[in-house]
């Protein structure tokens, strides 16, 4: 008995077939936004438009993506570099909040009769990436030293980590950093050491480009370098790289420590560029945000950047919504989180295959039982 | 009895009792947590599925005025929910931190989304149904005790919840196959244990624990619905699981100091002392991480396949 959907053996892996089931699934995600969509009575097609209109069609508004973009492509480099390394972090909620509050106390620590004193930007922005980098990069480059030599489970502890930085933060802004007032915050930072804006009447900041020269850094070490060679044959098999003499601890702890820098800069473009001060909760979910864009670019460091626009650009265009239509801004959570989700779900499309000969054989028998001879 | 003297005991008599009341909700979420780990899954979903409990007990509330009714609808729920998660897991074999971390953005995007459509442009917070702190007509009176022991019903059911969670897990065979599938997959299927069915009751069973953990957190200690309500309460939860070892009564006592460090940190900032309450915040996830880091030896051993889809030769 043959049957409409066939189980094969083995998936389908042909170009169509990831491209169909994928397409399907994004259809399928925004068919269902499309709902919610009608109940605040809005067509879905120009809810569709609109999402995409603020961010890419008004300068306004693609300054805000590059806002977004930045720091989730930064995390989002981050997370490549380590998952691909075998090493599945999962704490650059807590690097994010590191590497701001680093550069955060540096750019404070310029401000007149302070530590440091007034420094010129050109010497400002190399100190601030070295100091986030290494504050970062030493967070979770701790958690691959503890799975390295200890054992410990890295998903876990990482996933930990992140609220011990966050309340770390917190007491930074309500303690020692706190501004004088009634908001938990610092003061603003000092504008000599603000990341530059692009252009002009627009907040779009030189993180994007920060984020850039990371991604073709990433990819070249990656691609280019026996480094990077040695950290993906240890993530894919840490046994054989074992055996081809890879030292598998210190190329993972390595890449926590690569992973983690990225991730604090992040925070440091986040903090020195968008917000200009410190506050409790400054990472915004970016440090999960950025591992979702990681898993859109399929893990590769070049997409990364234009995934995390689009990913901005949509939140950009909901905000809009939002002020404008009333439609909160929620639906688009539903709609990208979604799409996602069946994304992975359409794997197991692969593993069936439909037999249209079924629906041949329906639509026969269909015309004969109306045949009255 | 002089004035320093019922300071203490005022300070004790509040801490305690704020100790337990934050404790319950993440020991319900937690309890459930301890069933889908045994089985090999990490649900990462749950803070989600906490927040879309909330919801559910929010608006059953709201209409029907009946606590109890709102708590199991919250539970029903959260194991809809995950439904959804444990077919992810389980049959599609998605990465399991992957597809929680996801569904915890699912969950919130769809709670204010319905939340927004189901109460429309009411500007003032709805009054609700609540559970009120149980008195027991005499005991109630006995000083320290009575207001101690004088919390909501669903905090006893939570205990209860607890021991039955022990007895399950280790005095049955439901339990054996469930851990057996955690440990070891391959042999448990080979014992003629279905892994998926297993894995499938531990995803839901942590549904329904997760969901009632956001009836609970609605109905016995905010009384409103906010999408922030949650606050990572189910991460706590998967903390509790851990430093807990896996275990129910363990994960009890591991509730109760969190809840004591959360308490503490309240209490101080009221009494006005120079510790920063972050410090004390921090301290239950600093040991969690020191129990699982193998820093002292006797690591906390997860269930050998956690997080590892299984695959039939």
């Amino acid at each position: 008995m043959t049957k409409l959907f066939e189980r094969r053996l083995a998936p389908a892996d042909s170009p169509l077939a990831v491209a169909g089931t994928t397409t399907l699934a994004l259809f399928a995600a925004m068919a269902v936004a499309a709902i919610f969509f009608r109940y605040y009575g809005v067509s879905p097609i120009q809810a569709y438009f609109g999402l995409f209109h603020e961010p890419f069609a008004t300068l306004h508004g693609f300054g805000y993506a590059l806002v977004r973009a930045a720091p989730l492509a930064l995390v989002a480099l981050g997370t490549i570099v380590s998952w691909r390394s075998g090493f599945y972090y999962l704490g650059f909620e807590g690097c994010f909040v590191m590497g701001a509050a680093a550069a955060g106390w540096l750019s404070l620590s310029t401000a007149p009769g302070a530590r440091l004193g007034p420094l010129p930007f050109a010497l400002f922005l190399p100190l601030a990436v070295l100091f986030s980098w290494t504050v970062g990069g030493l967070w979770a480059g701790l958690v691959a030293f503890v799975r390295v030599r200890l054992g410990g489970n890295e998903v876990l502890i990482s996933l930990m980590s992140n609220y011990v930085a966050r309340l770390f933060l917190q007491y930074l802004v309500s303690g020692p950093l706190r501004a004088p007032g009634s908001q938990p915050e610092t003061t603003l930072l000092p504008r000599g050491t603000w990341l530059p804006f692009l252009f002009p009447g627009t907040r779009g900041h030189a993180g994007i480009l920060v984020a850039v020269v990371a991604a073709l850094f990433v990819w070249a070490t990656l691609q280019k370098l026996p480094l990077g060679y040695e950290l993906i044959v240890t993530g894919f098999n840490p046994a054989a790289a074992r055996y081809a003499g890879i030292e598998v601890g210190r190329r993972m702890m390595l890449a926590g420590f690569f992973a983690g820098g990225l991730g604090a800069l992040a925070g440091m473009a986040e903090a020195l560029g968008s917000q200009h001060r410190l506050m409790d909760g400054i990472s915004g979910n970016m440090g999960f945000v950025g591992i979702i864009v990681a898993l859109l670019s399929r893990l590769n460091p070049l997409a990364t950047v234009p995934v995390a626009l689009v990913y901005g650009g949509m939140a950009v265009g909901a905000d809009a919504m939002q002020r404008r239509a009333s439609i909160p801004s929620s639906i688009t959570f539903i709609l990208e989180s979604l799409a996602i989700l069946l994304v992975l779900a359409s794997d197991i499309l692969r593993f069936y295959r439909l037999n249209f000969s079924v629906l041949g054989r329906f639509k026969w028998r269909v015309s004969r039982s109306q045949d009255p001879a | 009895m002089n004035g320093h003297s019922i300071v203490v005991s005022a300070f004790l008599v509040a801490w305690v009792s704020a100790s337990l009341r934050l404790a319950g909700p993440v020991l319900v979420a937690a309890l459930g947590e301890t069933f889908a780990e045994q089985s090999g899954i990490l649900n990462v979903g749950i803070e989600g599925t906490i927040l879309l409990g909330a919801l559910a007990s929010f608006l059953a509330s709201h209409r029907t005025g009946m606590v109890w009714t709102s708590l199991l609808v919250a539970t029903l729920v959260g194991v809809a929910a995950n439904l959804f998660l444990a077919w992810m897991y389980v049959s599609v074999r998605a990465s399991q931190v992957i597809t929680g971390l996801v569904f915890n953005v699912l969950a919130l995007g769809l709670a204010t989304t319905v939340y927004r459509l189901a109460l429309g442009h009411s500007a003032a917070p709805e009054s609700i149904a609540v559970f009120q702190p149980l008195r027991v007509p005499v005991i109630a009176r006995i000083p320290f005790v009575g207001p101690v022991i004088s919390q909501p019903a669903p905090f006893y059911l939570t205990l209860l919840l607890a021991v039955v969670s022990q007895v399950v897990l280790y005095r049955t065979d439901f339990g054996l196959a469930l851990r057996a599938t955690g440990e070891n997959p391959a042999a448990a299927d080979s014992a003629g244990i279905s892994v998926e069915r297993m894995r499938y009751l531990g995803t839901l069973l942590s549904g329904a624990g997760a969901g009632m953990a956001g009836g609970y957190l609605v109905l016995a200690q905010v009384g409103l619905f906010r999408e922030t309500i949650v606050a990572g309460q189910g991460f706590i939860a998967l903390a509790i699981v851990i430093f807990g070892r896996w275990n129910p009564l363990k994960a009890t006592l591991a509730a109760l100091v969190f809840g004591a460090c959360d308490a503490l940190q309240l209490s101080l900032q009221i009494f006005g002392t120079r510790v920063p309450p972050q410090l004390l915040l921090a301290l239950p996830y600093l040991v969690t991480i020191l129990a699982i880091s193998g820093l002292f030896g006797n690591r906390a051993v997860p269930p050998a396949a956690l997080m590892k889809p299984y695959v039939k030769d």
